[in-house]
């Protein structure tokens, strides 16, 4: 497997604030990772640092290549989307491909109005007569015609409706990703993005608390719904949560194999989103 | 490298439309002006009457020439005066506006460097606007002479004589051109202030720009009783070292351009060699070059979030 980030022990204070918080971890390539995180969690940061956008102590490399000193070149082969908001409202969107047609050696005019025949958006139209969805359209339309190896959304749907969501999200995997290709992205509507990923990284005051990937998810932890004597027994075994759920008892297990827990109740992989809650209520304590 | 940086400076023509919308603006005032003075001033007369911009019965060729020239040193001076002042809201507004409406992540988000960009905002800054506005005088002047000539034909004059043989029009427009781009370089470093202060302020980048002005010179004179902040800036801002000594004002009161067309050419009191040579031209340019670099920087490290 070739690592395309490697971060090892990467910090970014702001004052007394430490954001990002001694991380290391590495993205290999063809995956697409969740980074998973309350606000304020160093998401944003990580992200930045990742872009070159920020300066951070420790070694960071992302395609070989020093983020914050290489970012002209490092832009060349990496995309990404910070939020639906950040494409300027004055433009055209002819004269947005023809600028970044100007700048992006990589960068594929025909495939990008392909990508935008298929949708309402005109090239002659500026993107502040367009609405919130038809600019995610166009930004994703723009990214999709370059041919960059890493690929970054920061929120990409935030304030969009869910079929657009879904859209966006269909045509990524449809269009664009192929396993050349690494996807690192953060959202905070969790469930819609569970089936897509396959790696997830929690993230909590700046640390991370989960980085593992999907399939091996269900070894480490597991979900039971149990009910009457077996709850009793359950609890012995420490669960990471526990919540009541149609007069069952619902509790999450960390590190528990499978054996011990198996006749005490229904078993079942967590999802991304109960395992996040269990994952930062425990961090909080 | 070059093909890069035509494509930013394209973007900032399309960003900043009053860049090619104010010359035009001013070039239909001009005309339209200058066909009402034709009409109000000879428009019902029907002997043959040599109206050049209002002013009645030119017959002598020194007169019309001087008028000549008057029309084209005036029509400049209200490109100048927009320049200037295009100028520093462009400045002002090129790095605070991609902050202000949020882009700056886009535009961040290409294979672009900050110096890149900051580095095609003072070209814009420096030539393109002033080239435009050369453009915008050339084609105001060029338009107003075929109108005036039409004018002298249809009343049986001689356009060709009276009016195109009368002033030196390529040695006023290369003077003008020459004026212009030096005054650009020559006020670089306040270009490189501006751009400074607008990557660096969080707002009203107009007034942080101008505060220094009043409140530098006054700390100074509390401080150390000298006026040398008020007076480098007053004196980048008034001598221009590009004319041999001529002095526009006794120029015209003395009439020293009845003396012939050849006295009426810009070009020759104009000394490039003087300008280039010019020990404060290049301290200009350093200082310009070193607030740029600040700007620069500003907009590499500066964390929006």
């Amino acid at each position: 497997m070739t690592s395309l980030v490697t971060a090892r022990n990467v910090s970014k204070h702001f004052g007394a604030l430490r954001a990002v918080d001694d991380v290391s971890f590495e993205i290999e390539k063809g995956r697409i990772l969740g980074l998973i995180g309350p606000n304020g969690a160093g998401k944003t940061t990580l992200l930045k640092a990742l872009l070159g956008l920020t300066d951070c102590d420790g070694e960071l490399s992302v395609l070989g290549l020093d983020p914050f000193r290489q970012r002209k070149q490092l832009m060349q082969q990496i995309c990404f989307i910070a939020d639906v908001a950040v494409l300027p409202r004055w433009i055209k969107v002819s004269q947005l491909l023809d600028y970044v047609e100007g700048v992006h050696p990589n960068f594929s005019r025909n495939t990008a109005e392909g990508f935008l025949a298929q949708t309402k958006v005109k090239s002659g139209a500026k993107v502040r007569e367009l609405s919130k969805g038809m600019v995610t359209q166009l930004h994703l339309s723009i990214i999709m015609a370059i041919d960059a190896k890493l690929l970054i959304l920061d929120e990409p749907t935030l304030g969009l409706d869910i079929l657009f969501r879904k859209e966006f999200y269909a045509n990524l995997l449809s269009d664009y990703f192929d396993e050349e290709r690494t996807i690192l992205v953060t959202t905070h509507q969790v469930e819609e993005i569970e089936n897509l990923l396959t790696d997830v990284m929690f993230i909590n005051d700046g640390k991370i608390l989960l980085d593992c990937p999907m399939d091996s998810l269900g070894e480490t932890y597991i979900e039971l719904s149990t009910s009457g004597d077996n709850t009793a027994k359950a609890r012995g075994l420490r669960p990471l949560a526990e919540s009541e759920m149609f007069g069952k008892s619902v509790m999450l297990f960390e590190g528990v194999t499978r054996e011990h827990l198996e006749g005490l109740g229904e078993l079942r992989i967590p999802s991304i989103a109960d395992l996040f809650v269990a994952k930062i209520k425990e961090a909080r304590k | 490298m070059i093909a890069h940086q035509m494509t930013l400076i394209k973007r900032e023509l399309w960003e900043h439309r009053s860049i090619w919308v104010t010359p035009l603006a001013i070039g239909v005032i001009v005309t339209l002006g200058v066909l009402a003075m034709l009409i109000l001033a000879s428009g019902f007369a029907k002997e043959l009457d040599v109206v050049i911009f209002g002013a009645q019965n030119l017959a002598g060729e020194a007169e019309r020439s001087a008028a000549l020239t008057g029309f084209f040193l005036g029509t400049s001076w209200i490109f100048l005066v927009a320049l200037a002042f295009l100028t520093v809201f462009y400045c002002l507004d090129s790095l605070y506006a991609e902050r202000k409406d949020k882009s700056i992540l886009f535009w961040r988000s290409l294979p672009v460097t900050d110096a890149e960009t900051v580095i095609s905002k003072l070209l814009t800054a420096a030539f393109v606007l002033p080239l435009i506005m050369c453009a915008g005088i050339f084609a105001t002047h060029l338009v107003n002479l075929v109108v005036t000539s039409i004018w002298v034909s249809v009343k049986g004059g001689s356009a060709g004589t009276l009016i195109w043989g009368s002033v030196p029009i390529l040695d006023s427009w290369l003077a003008a051109l020459i004026v212009i781009i030096s005054t650009g370089i020559w006020m670089s470093p306040f270009l490189g202030w501006f751009l400074l202060v607008s990557a660096w302020t969080k707002r009203m980048p107009l007034l942080v720009a101008f505060m220094p002005i009043i409140v530098v010179p006054l700390l100074e004179w509390i401080v150390f009783r000298t006026r040398l902040f008020a007076t480098a800036v007053a004196e980048r801002g008034d001598n221009l070292p590009i004319f041999r000594e001529l002095d526009i004002e006794s120029f015209f009161e003395n009439e020293g351009w009845r003396h012939g067309i050849q006295d009426l050419s810009l070009l020759s009191h104009l000394d490039i060699g003087k300008f280039l040579t010019h020990p404060e031209t290049w301290i200009g340019l350093v200082v310009c070059g070193l607030l740029t670099t600040a700007a620069i920087y500003v907009r590499r490290f500066r964390d929006e979030s």
